[in-house]
């Protein structure tokens, strides 16, 4: 084989997507924008972070916004779908609210960074594209649930914001102080299984009828 | 995202203003290149041009007779 083709051939089949190489590219983007966010983020960064050629990331993503793009919609779908698992919106009220307690709580825990990333993004122009799909899949599945439990008599008729509101914002405030190791105050905090369960108690009390 | 890698061509460009990518883009339109980016955002503005027909070498010529700069990016 001619030498010169032999290279080119070799240059070329080094090319082939690696599934390895791309969550390798994901998890550390996503460290990259919380580190520095959107502004700071660049190709170069996040190539020397993760020891490949800038080359390679455009093979990816056709440019940092489609990048951010298509990070920010994988992560935010898998986080949506952890935060779905095992929820059967036709379960009692008690026992669907708790799966969603866990599984948030779970879901939050484990990813912190994948939390902070989405937060970001919901404060960033690529906010519409981004949820669009997840919001429908949630207002419908936690739509239902609400309803039903209306319509078992379970909980009062209310709007969906203010059930999201009393059901969730508790939760989301002791990760919150978890993720910070502090409280109010800056007193030093670290969420415990008792703390959870026993705010999660106090929430199913507020909206039971 | 199932594109053939090796049908994807990067170039390090100075395809840096609007102006300039309006001006390339008549010319991709000239050569009926239809499927190419340039990120504007990065330092070395690249163009990415997704082609089983063009050559490395045809791209850098038409980019540099048009005024660019123009290298592969490794």
């Amino acid at each position: 084989m001619n030498i010169h083709l032999y290279l080119n051939f070799n240059c070329k089949a080094m090319r082939i997507r690696d599934v390895n190489k791309v969550e390798l590219v994901k998890e550390k983007a996503i460290e990259l924008l919380v580190k520095v966010g959107f502004e700071g983020f660049t190709m170069g960064k996040l190539a020397k972070e993760c020891d490949i050629s800038v080359a390679t990331l455009y093979i990816y993503y056709k440019d940092k916004d489609d990048l951010i793009l298509q990070v920010g919609m994988e992560e935010t779908e898998r986080m949506g779908a952890l935060m779905l698992e095992d929820f059967d919106p036709d379960a009692p009220f008690a026992i669907g609210l708790r799966q969603q307690w866990k599984n948030r709580a779970n879901c939050m825990l484990e990813n912190p960074l994948s939390v902070q990333m989405i937060e970001q993004l919901r404060t960033s122009t690529y906010q519409e594209k981004i949820f669009e799909r997840l919001i429908e899949t949630f207002k419908s599945t936690l739509g239902r649930f609400m309803h039903n439990a209306v319509q078992r008599g379970e909980i009062e008729a209310m709007p969906l914001e203010t059930y999201w509101s009393v059901a969730f914002a508790p939760l989301y405030n002791l990760i919150r102080f978890h993720n910070e190791g502090r409280s109010l105050g800056g007193k030093p905090f670290v969420l415990t299984d008792e703390v959870l369960w026993g705010t999660f108690d106090l929430v199913l009390k507020a909206l039971k009828k | 995202m199932e594109l053939n890698m090796n049908d994807i061509l990067l170039f390090k460009t100075d395809i840096r203003t609007e102006g300039d990518k309006r001006l390339i883009a008549k010319v991709m339109q000239e050569y009926k290149i239809a499927n190419w980016t340039v990120d504007q955002d990065d330092i070395d503005c690249v163009l990415r041009i997704v082609s089983s027909q063009l050559k490395l070498n045809d791209v850098i010529n038409l980019v540099v007779h048009n005024g660019y700069q123009c290298e592969e990016l490794t």
